[in-house]
């Protein structure tokens, strides 16, 4: 390992055992910094996406504290990692779906979005003085010719379309978790679709929550628009989650 | 864990083996040396305000050497930390607000300034060849078009969130904890810009310590009902009226003190 450490510092460098170590510690950034855990789920018709919600400091107005982003009418994102370099990734995600509405006079498909931000993303591991951006993305929409779409974008540059997704600090476990489910998934009704993520999520922090801790947002049908579920709605999916456990 | 930097810390574009880049985190370390700097979002409007060392003594013109500035008619920023850094960020906060102004005809609403600012400062985060800013940013802003008073505040890694009251620099943890006791939050009753001119004078007043801190001049900047939502600088009159009720405040507190301290013998 010690022949290792001279090639950490540059990104444009390999390590003599073909590691590009800029890179791990920037997924290490990404899922470790927040300590957050994100949750997305894939359904017949729906895609949600659950994270919990932090309020770093009590004199912080919670409402302008979120990792959920719309993208454009119908496409959202949940982003992790450092809150910054999450910012500035939603900022060039936005752009990007805009300006392909605008040269082609259609929404931007996610798959079209997830491959151009990680092409992207990727430039800054090949480039000597830009650090790749600390954030993980999952994108999500209903595509009027292939239905719910979900892609995750990672700081190298990995981009892949999923039935079900987890980023963050208990990542490995949440997508344990939700592995079990994939084979059911496809049918998932929307309610039955974000129930899966706030269950996921739940089972793998081992609390019950309460509906101001959560971030929902949900996007369902071929013309359905991207959209945060308010606190009572989330309430009411926590009330027959626990119901249904009861 | 490298905590120390150890070869991992002379650019913004290194990660360290744990994840963190310590450009950023040194950046904060500068703010945190600056000058303690204040804002609260009252129920009538936004106060912003600085600590102001002497540190040229008496040859330097008082006005001069100003931490608070207006951005545009309705929006102001304070800056703390490496002061012409923070002098940078309010240049482009300006360059923003204008643009603004000249490309869409309204003025710019505080959330995207904040938003523009803090992606600014961001940018200084990712590139070998550049250095963060040292400096964070207390903004105050107006929306005309929702007719809503905010207050955000800008760091050195280009995060910026939305505040009901805001510190940075020296003493910041303990001036936070005085803003924690106020009644900002949504149905609490709130706290106007007359009674928030005496508790921001109160709390850089507390912090002063005689013989460790050099004396100081409260450098203030308001917008509110009473400006028409435009922000200018507190009237010097009202700075040290407010200065002189917070010291008697301040006194009166610590009699009650030493009261109380008298009655356990």
């Amino acid at each position: 390992m010690s022949r290792d450490s001279n090639y950490d510092h540059h990104i444009t460098i390999f390590s003599p055992q073909g590691r590009l170590y800029q890179i791990e510690y920037a997924f290490k950034a990404a899922t470790a910094t927040s300590g957050l855990t994100s949750v997305a789920v894939r359904g017949k018709d729906t895609v949600a996406l659950v994270t919990q919600r932090k309020v770093p400091d009590r004199l912080i107005v919670p409402s302008s504290v979120t990792n959920i982003f719309k993208i454009s009418d119908g496409m959202g994102c949940l982003m992790t990692g450092m809150g910054a370099d999450c910012r500035a990734q939603v900022s060039r995600l936005r752009y990007e779906a805009a300006d392909f509405t605008y040269k082609y006079g259609a929404p931007c498909p996610a798959a079209v979005l997830a491959k151009r931000i990680a092409d992207v993303a990727q430039v800054n591991t090949q480039s000597a003085s830009m650090r790749p951006l600390a954030s993980v993305a999952m994108l999500v929409s209903v595509d009027d010719e292939r239905g719910p779409q979900l892609f995750k974008v990672d700081c190298a540059g990995h981009y892949l379309p999923f039935k079900a997704a987890a980023s963050g600090a208990k990542e490995q476990e949440a997508m344990n978790h939700l592995e079990k489910k994939a084979a059911d998934m496809a049918n998932y009704s929307e309610d039955e679709t974000v129930r899966a993520a706030i269950v996921c999520l739940g089972s793998v922090l081992g609390s019950d929550f309460r509906g101001g801790e959560l971030e929902v947002a949900k996007v369902t049908g071929k013309d359905g628009k991207f959209g945060v579920l308010t606190e009572d709605e989330i309430e009411g999916h926590l009330n027959a989650i626990a119901d249904s456990d009861a | 864990m490298a905590s120390s930097g150890s070869g991992y810390d002379l650019s913004s574009s290194t990660f360290s083996p744990d994840g963190r880049i310590f450009q950023v985190e040194y950046a904060a370390k500068a703010v945190e040396n600056g000058g303690t700097t204040l804002g609260i979002r009252c129920s009538d409007g936004i106060l912003l305000c600085s600590e102001k060392p002497l540190v040229a003594g008496r040859m330097a013109v008082p006005a001069s050497g100003r931490r608070v500035h207006a951005l545009s008619s309705y929006a102001g920023a304070a800056v703390t930390g490496f002061l012409p850094d923070g002098r940078q960020v309010v240049a482009r906060g300006r360059e923003e607000a204008a643009g603004y102004l000249d490309s869409f005809g309204a003025p710019i609403p505080p959330t995207v300034l904040a938003e523009r600012l803090g992606s600014y400062v961001h940018y200084f985060t990712l590139h070998g060849a550049l250095r963060p800013f040292g400096a964070s940013t207390l903004m105050a802003g107006y929306d005309t078009a929702e007719k809503r008073h905010s207050l955000h505040m800008v760091d050195p890694s280009g995060m910026s969130y939305e505040y009901y009251a805001a510190a940075a620099g020296r003493g910041r943890q303990s001036a936070k904890t005085e803003l924690e006791k106020l009644p900002l939050q949504p149905g609490g009753a709130g706290v106007t810009l007359e009674r928030g001119l005496v508790i921001l004078a109160k709390i850089l007043h507390m912090l002063f310590e005689e013989g460790r801190d050099k004396p100081f001049v409260i450098e203030m900047g308001w917008m509110g009902v009473r400006t028409g939502w435009k922000f200018s600088a507190v009237p010097d009159g009202l700075v040290k009226a407010a200065e002189v009720e917070a010291k008697k405040e301040l006194e009166d507190e610590e009699g009650e003190d030493d009261e109380g301290e008298e009655m356990e013998e």
